[in-house]
């Protein structure tokens, strides 16, 4: 019920907001207040879920014309109702403060709409027991993504972010998402409720099953931002306003994850094939994830991209999952699982701050470029704090939230190094090198961004820097907190995170219990370490602060020199390191991989002369997979357009029927095509209405009688069809 | 050894551990002095320069925040906790629990971080070109150890990393002996390139073009020096307190000799460990920076090889 309400505040926020488009602060605090009172319910409605007993706390049924809106919170579901929550609460209370500069840029009550919008339709999302509330959550929440992406809309850089962002989710979710529910609809008989997809899923060949498995990642995972399917991230998530930016990388690419998650809770064990080309996508995705990171100089391309890399690493965490239930060992899935979903949350807490924070800086500053930008410690000293935190988290660095998950998923990975046999553990081994080769590279990249953003001189001193205002600095606070607090107390996420881990695992309870009590054993060690950690570096300060020397009244009072450049006696900042020059020895070494290139405009002649250095990393996927692809079917498209129906070429411009006699079925046709290609808006949607207003008269003449279309099964007459669609899987 | 004089021996252990880092720095220094020909420094020499540098006075540059003071304090407060968790003088560590081998790997990563972080904090392109070489060549580093990790892990199926390097191990070296001596050399390679010694980076070269380590720290002085250089020194016991308990871990089989002859023997273990990397350090010479990587990426296969060796070992 909590959920419920949480959800009408959203809608009646998102209604509220767009009453209000003349006042546009008025509508961004309205909606920004509805986003986190929503969120806060709906935080208190997954810890009421997750601290109850294991059964599903509750279901609501209400027809819909087509199948019937039911939802659940098992332990899965409120585990990302928990990460929607606490991302958006701390993403609400930034928004209104940093839209207030950014009012002229867009529509502000569309934008506050379509955020109550978006985490109404997420909600739902992870709730839905439903085929359909499932879809049209999904379809609702795409669409409000793309209005929030969009919301500078003058400038061309994001409308084609924007637009590359709806092609992909669209052509994920239209050629893999839909047939995935359309062949688990086909095997349960016509039943769209989840439950029946279980039962119906539990008898089916391996065929079967890797087929269905294989379209879920595809299709979620160009949700979620798996290679190569990731093209769309680096250019929507700079393109967008830095808090829809952050719900974007925190939570939007996350219920991709759900929907592979929930995917694997109605399927059987799967084959270990299945389990290895997860392994493989993530230990891909990962480390070239972070690699292209690393050769990126737009600060919000460069998070874009690790988004890209931790969904590899959750993807790593659910692959030996998989594999563990395969062989029948609890304990490893468990861990594994565990590991993905706690993962899932540390992500979208230290992503949501980096992005933020990110905002922060190029409000600040006025760009995001990182050549440009540098010193901004000194200047936004809070800011440079909650950024620290952020990049020490994602590095995956002890003892702050990201190392939990991770460690979490390198003890999977050994412990499936260990059990299993053969190919599973070679695949554990592999994975485990990639989550170290990332790892290292996580530290560097973070290094680089901090180090040129935040520390030494400014490269540009035209630039100024504005402190960050309360507003945003206690939204990042929140996060921040929680990123401290998840690392240091690791017993509280862990044992939330078991739900979830037990839903993806069905097991006996005795095998489950002994699962999550491995996975909770060390948490006590855990906390000593971090407390060790950070007593030994207070009471190192101390001993520091109070040594004789360094109380030197001398020195204190000395005005403080600048960096010894070794006798060099005109040093400029420029003459710093750069991002480039940074990264380019890792880039240059993984040149196989990422093919840079560099712009060399070198000075001729012993004067100095102006020169150039400029380094390039294209998306390989972007520029060598599907640019060419969708430039072929746009030139196969236009060779069809300028072919006649007999298939003589016409010259462009000249009306088709004016020497073939054509009948009124083919001229309509014709006006249709011709009214489509010229781009009226009003014949489109005529058309649209009629296509729909037939679709409708089929539905209401076949219904009464029709055996293409028989009433909504519940889960009592799945049995009554399954023999038959069991016989007809037999057949080869 | 029973948990009552365990105990007891808390103390006096971790006075020697803390005490002993320099004296490796000393042995190392005193072995290259042997080789070129010269007597070398006093054996105390390393301690003599830590006291000094505690007596000195600190100078920060304007440029730098909290950021370069926090370096030096957390990166010696990681190398610490590490302590607590990798058997230096006895066969089992003071912390230790399962999966600790991710946290040692994790600590010594946020060494880095920091001291990374307060190099590129002074804005100097020194400091900077540092910086940038040595996280490519820890990055490089990370799979080989890693993979010796995994291949230790499989061999004793345990993830307690004191477990993993005690008299269990011995049985190991007996069935996949020639695994594990690819393991050794991986660790070797790994060693060599986390305490910055020859091959990789010369510690006592002057010329901040060809320095690595020297150069990140080359703003610090004063006490915030000494610590770096203690850290540095106790990340080369603890490295090689690892490394000697995968070759050797037939003294944790001697558990019946009183700790009178264990402790000695151990500490000797540590020193002639010293004196082999200063004969690395005096017969070769660093390698070319744009070879470092290849070196790296010979310890990351020799270290494969130990994990498919011991894989295979497993199923036959």
């Amino acid at each position: 019920m909590i959920l419920l309400s949480a959800v009408a505040v959203l809608l009646a926020g998102a209604v509220l907001s767009l009453a209000l488009a003349r006042r546009p602060r008025a509508s961004l605090a309205l909606s920004s207040l509805a986003v986190l009172v929503g969120s806060s319910l709906a935080v208190a409605a997954a810890a009421q879920a997750l601290g109850g007993v294991s059964a599903p706390a509750w279901s609501v049924q209400w027809a819909l014309p087509l199948g019937t809106a039911s939802l659940s919170m098992d332990g899965l579901s409120a585990w990302f109702v928990l990460t929607i929550g606490v991302v958006s609460a701390a993403v609400a209370i930034y928004c209104p403060r940093y839209m207030a500069a950014e009012i002229a840029h867009g529509s502000p009550h569309v934008f506050g709409a379509m955020l109550c919008v978006l985490v109404a339709t997420m909600l739902l999302l992870v709730c839905a027991n439903d085929a359909v509330l499932f879809l049209l959550a999904w379809e609702l929440m795409s669409l409000a993504a793309f209005f929030l992406v969009i919301y500078e809309h003058r400038r061309p850089e994001v409308r084609r972010g924007a637009w590359m962002y709806l092609v992909a989710t669209h052509l994920g979710t239209a050629l893999f998402v839909l047939p995935l529910f359309g062949l688990l609809v086909a095997r349960t008989g016509g039943s769209l409720s989840f439950a029946s997809f279980a039962s119906a899923a539990a008898s089916a060949d391996p065929h079967w099953l890797t087929l269905v498995f294989f379209l879920g990642l595809v299709g979620f995972g160009t949700k979620a931002g798996f290679m190569p399917m990731h093209v769309w991230l680096p250019s929507a998530h700079p393109a967008a306003p830095t808090p829809v930016s952050a719900l974007l990388s925190g939570v939007v690419i996350k219920t991709g994850i759900y929907g592979i998650l929930r995917l694997l809770t109605w399927l059987p064990p799967l084959p270990s094939g299945c389990g290895m080309a997860l392994l493989l996508a993530g230990a891909v995705s990962g480390v070239m994830g972070v690699l292209y990171a690393l050769a990126q100089h737009d600060l919000k391309r460069l998070l874009a991209y690790h988004s890209v890399e931790n969904i590899g690493i959750i993807a790593l965490g659910i692959g030996i999952g998989m594999l563990g239930q395969r062989a029948g060992h609890p304990a490893l899935s468990a861990i594994g699982y565990a590991g993905a979903l706690l993962h899932v949350l540390n992500h979208a807490v230290f992503k949501g701050l980096l992005f933020l924070s990110a905002g922060a800086v190029i409000q600040a500053t006025g760009t995001g470029h990182i050549d440009r930008l540098g010193g901004l410690a000194r200047r936004t000293p809070i800011n440079a704090l909650l950024f620290l935190i952020a990049a020490v988290s994602i590095c995956g660095l002890p003892p702050f939230n990201g190392f939990i998950s991770e460690w979490l998923i390198y003890g999977a990975l050994f412990r499936g190094a260990f059990a299993l046999s053969g190919h599973g553990a070679a695949a554990a081994v592999v994975a485990l090198t990639s989550l170290a080769v990332m790892g290292g590279l996580a530290l560097a990249c973070f290094a680089k961004v901090f180090g040129v953003v935040f520390l030494g001189e400014s490269r540009d001193s035209s630039l100024s820097a504005r402190a960050t205002p309360a507003a945003m600095a206690i939204g990042m606070g929140i996060l921040a907190t929680l990123c401290i607090l998840l690392g240091i107390v690791p017993a509280v996420p862990l044992s939330l995170s078991g739900p979830g881990a037990s839903v993806l695992v069905p097991g006996g309870p005795a095998d489950l219990d002994m699962a999550l009590r491995a996975v909770l054993a060390p948490a006590g060690s855990l906390t000593l370490m971090a407390a060790l950690l950070i007593i030994i570096s207070l009471a190192l300060w101390l001993i520091l602060r109070l040594l004789p020397a360094t109380r030197n009244q001398v020195l204190a009072s000395a005005p403080a020199p600048a960096t010894w450049g070794c006798g060099y006696p005109f040093p400029t900042p420029r003459m710093q390191y750069t991002s480039s020059s940074f990264a380019w020895s890792l880039v240059s070494a993984f040149r196989g991989f990422l093919w840079p290139r560099r712009h060399l405009h070198a000075p001729v002649g012993p004067f100095p002369a102006p020169a150039s250095l400029a380094t390039h990393t294209d998306d390989a996927a972007e520029v060598d997979l599907f640019g060419p692809l969708f430039r072929a079917t746009s030139r196969l498209a236009g060779m069809i357009r300028n072919l006649s129906w007999s298939g003589q070429p016409v010259v462009q411009g000249a009306s088709p029927d004016v020497d073939q006699p054509a009948g009124p079925a083919l001229t309509t046709f014709r006006r249709a095509v011709r009214a489509i290609r010229r781009g009226s808006i009003q014949i489109c949607l005529t058309y649209i209405v009629l296509c729909l207003l037939i679709v409708f008269v089929i539905e209401a003449i076949a219904e009464p009688g029709g055996p293409e279309n028989p009433p909504p099964l519940g889960p009592a007459s799945a049995p009554a069809t399954m023999p038959s669609t069991a016989d007809g899987g037999a057949q080869p | 050894m029973t948990p009552a004089l365990r105990a007891m021996l808390v103390i006096p252990e971790a006075a020697i551990v803390l005490a002993l880092p320099p004296l490796l720095l000393s042995v190392i220094a005193r072995t290259k002095a042997w080789f070129a020909g010269r007597v070398g420094p006093p054996w105390l020499q390393p301690y003599y320069d830590l006291l000094k540098l505690v007596r000195k006075g600190v100078v920060h540059s304007r440029t730098t925040t909290w950021v370069f003071r926090m370096g030096p304090i957390v990166n010696l407060a990681a190398m610490l906790t590490a302590l607590t968790l990798i058997p230096v003088l006895t066969s089992t560590s003071l912390l230790g629990f399962s999966g600790d081998l991710i946290l040692v790997a994790y600590l010594f990563a946020l060494g880095r971080m920091l001291t990374v972080l307060a190099a590129m904090d002074t804005g100097s392109s020194f400091e900077g070109m540092g910086a940038a070489r040595e996280v490519t060549f820890a990055t490089m580093a990370e799979p080989a150890l890693f993979l010796s990790l995994a291949a230790l892990a499989i061999s004793t199926r345990t993830l307690r990393l004191d477990q993993m390097i005690d008299g269990s191990l011995a049985l190991a070296w007996a069935s996949i002996g020639p695994a594990l001596l690819l393991v050794v050399g991986a660790l070797v390679v790994v060693l060599l390139t986390e305490c910055s010694r020859i091959p990789v980076d010369d510690p006592a070269t002057h010329l901040e073009l060809t320095m690595i380590h020297e150069v990140m720290v080359l703003d610090h002085s004063g006490p915030e020096f000494a610590l770096i250089t203690y850290g540095a020194a106790l990340k080369f016991m603890l490295l090689g307190s690892i490394l000697l308990h995968t070759a050797f871990p037939h003294i944790d089989l001697l558990d019946g000799w009183p700790v009178i002859f264990i402790v000695p023997l151990r500490i000797g273990a540590l020193l002639a460990l010293a004196a082999f990397v200063g004969t690395i350090e005096s017969t070769m010479a660093r390698l070319r920076l744009s070879r470092v990587p290849l070196l790296q990426a010979a310890a990351t296969v020799l270290a494969g090889l130990a994990v498919l060796l011991v894989l295979l070992r497993r199923t036959t």
